[in-house]
């Protein structure tokens, strides 16, 4: 969605746009999904996540401000409703939850007429971006994905994590900074295939 | 090294496009001037690329041509994220924290009262300050004794006399610390029992002569310790000390308690108590003046 679309779609929420939500709901429901797997890590939590959120925002509307942005204002609620669902699922022992399923499924499978050897490394590498992504902090793994997977400005993430730009950037780096460490080698999966 | 710091910071900006012409061309020189900046860039760099490699996680088509209805249905039901429905009074999450504390509290004020509660010691309760915290365990005489009878009372009434007595003939007259036996406390405390005395003997006088007339004898000396002087002479004291020990008051109470508990009327025997030989060394008879 362009940021035109984005500016009128707001604009007809602001003035009580019926139909609106439903559209902001089919443009907006699968980058909503994939920030709510991201945190979460969980599919069934991400669908929880993502319907939840979108409650609130259907209740929120009125906090919706002209010039805003409509982008930082939904993902804010999405990051919020995600990370409440964190504490409260932290709160419980693990055994009484079931075990997260951590294999996503993703929009684009790797290639099947790139051959099996060049299929293997890819998804080699997309799990080893996998591990190296739990591994950061809540904050950093959202500033990193909201940054390079939703195109959010660093701005929009600031406000997304309710923190000043500064603090965003250092976000941003930090995570960058700790993925490179983690993925360091990982070229290994682009000449050997998957690893044990 | 500072200005390292600051231009690494600043590299996801560059590698993102959100820096502005100008900042990029101070970076790229920085760059061209720093190997160890312009390693990080290229780390970096090739980190961006690889995450390029990895899609934004999706679900398959029909998870999405079903998502709004389930969306709908949850609204519908107004389940929250744990999936029950909301409370219809929802109560804010600080009133938890202050019903806890309260019971908490409530806890402790209970255990605290029921386990560790100071026992009286019958003796003791004798003593206004202490029986003050036991009004049951010593009916005034304005107040009635509802719920004890007669001989019970007189019984109390006994014992608490005995009490006094004892730590006046127990005092020792030619020691500076003779008067350690906080008399204010003991005068108090006759006062009352003088006070009570009055109501026993009426009662008394119809049913049981004797320990009316034992009633009498210590109303007697109880009055003579309520009147005596906040610092009192050793005259006055050695005068109830004869008083008490010519008419045989210990004796005659000891007596009085033992024929209570052969009769089988103990009842106000405190738990533990032995029923008293009238001639038990351990009273301590008040020394000869």
């Amino acid at each position: 969605m362009s940021r035109e679309d984005e500016g009128r779609l707001a604009d007809r929420l602001i003035a009580g746009d019926p139909s609106a939500f439903r559209d902001l709901m089919e443009a907006y429901k699968r980058k909503v999904y994939g920030l709510a797997y991201e945190m979460t890590q969980n599919h069934a939590d991400a669908e929880d996540v993502s319907q939840v959120a979108f409650m609130k925002v259907h209740r929120s509307i009125g906090t919706l401000k002209p010039g805003r942005g409509l982008n930082a204002w939904l993902y804010q609620i999405v990051y919020r409703t995600a990370i409440d669902h964190i504490r409260k699922r932290s709160f419980y022992p693990k055994d009484a939850l079931p075990s997260p399923p951590r294999a996503a499924f993703f929009s684009e499978p790797p290639d099947p007429s790139a051959g099996p050897e060049k299929s293997a490394e890819v998804a080699c590498l997309r799990k080893r971006i996998d591990e190296a992504l739990a591994k950061v902090s809540s904050r950093e793994r959202a500033a990193i994905i909201l940054r390079h997977y939703h195109d959010l400005k660093l701005r929009e993430i600031a406000q997304t994590l309710g923190v000043s730009l500064g603090s965003a950037k250092s976000y941003l780096f930090r995570a960058l900074r700790k993925l490179q460490k983690e993925l360091d080698g990982a070229e290994i999966c682009l000449n050997d295939g998957d690893r044990p | 090294m500072k200005r390292c710091r600051f231009w690494q910071k600043r590299i996801p900006e560059a590698l993102y496009g959100e820096m502005d012409p100008e900042t990029r061309d101070s970076l790229d020189r920085h760059l061209a001037t720093c190997g160890k900046c312009a390693r990080l860039y290229r780390g970096l760099a090739e980190t961006v690329r690889l995450l390029d490699v990895r899609p934004a996680p999706d679900r398959e088509p029909e998870f999405w041509e079903e998502y709004w209805d389930r969306f709908e249905r949850r609204r519908a039901q107004g389940m929250d994220l744990s999936g029950t429905a909301p409370r219809a009074f929802p109560v804010p999450r600080w009133a938890y924290g202050a019903l806890g504390a309260t019971l908490f509290l409530a806890l402790g004020v209970f255990l605290g009262r029921t386990l560790f509660s100071p026992r009286v010691d019958p003796g003791l309760a004798a003593r206004p300050g202490i029986s003050e915290t036991s009004p049951a365990a010593q009916p005034s005489p304005a107040t009635g004794a509802a719920g004890f009878s007669l001989e019970a009372r007189a019984s109390r009434y006994l014992r608490r006399s005995r009490v006094i007595l004892l730590a006046v003939v127990n005092s020792d007259p030619g020691s500076e610390e003779s008067f350690n036996l906080s008399l204010p406390l003991q005068k108090r405390s006759s006062e009352e029992l003088v006070q009570e005395a009055a109501v026993l003997k009426k009662e008394l006088r119809s049913s049981d002569r004797r320990l009316e007339r034992l009633v009498s004898d210590l109303e007697m000396i109880l009055l003579q310790i309520a009147n005596l002087k906040p610092q009192p002479d050793a005259s006055a004291v050695e005068i109830i000390k004869a008083g008490i020990e010519s008419r045989d008051v210990f004796f005659k109470i000891n007596l009085n308690e033992v024929r209570r508990a052969t009769s089988g009327e103990g009842t106000e025997r405190g738990p533990g108590r032995p029923a008293v030989n009238p001639k038990a060394p351990g009273v301590k008879t008040a020394p000869r003046a």
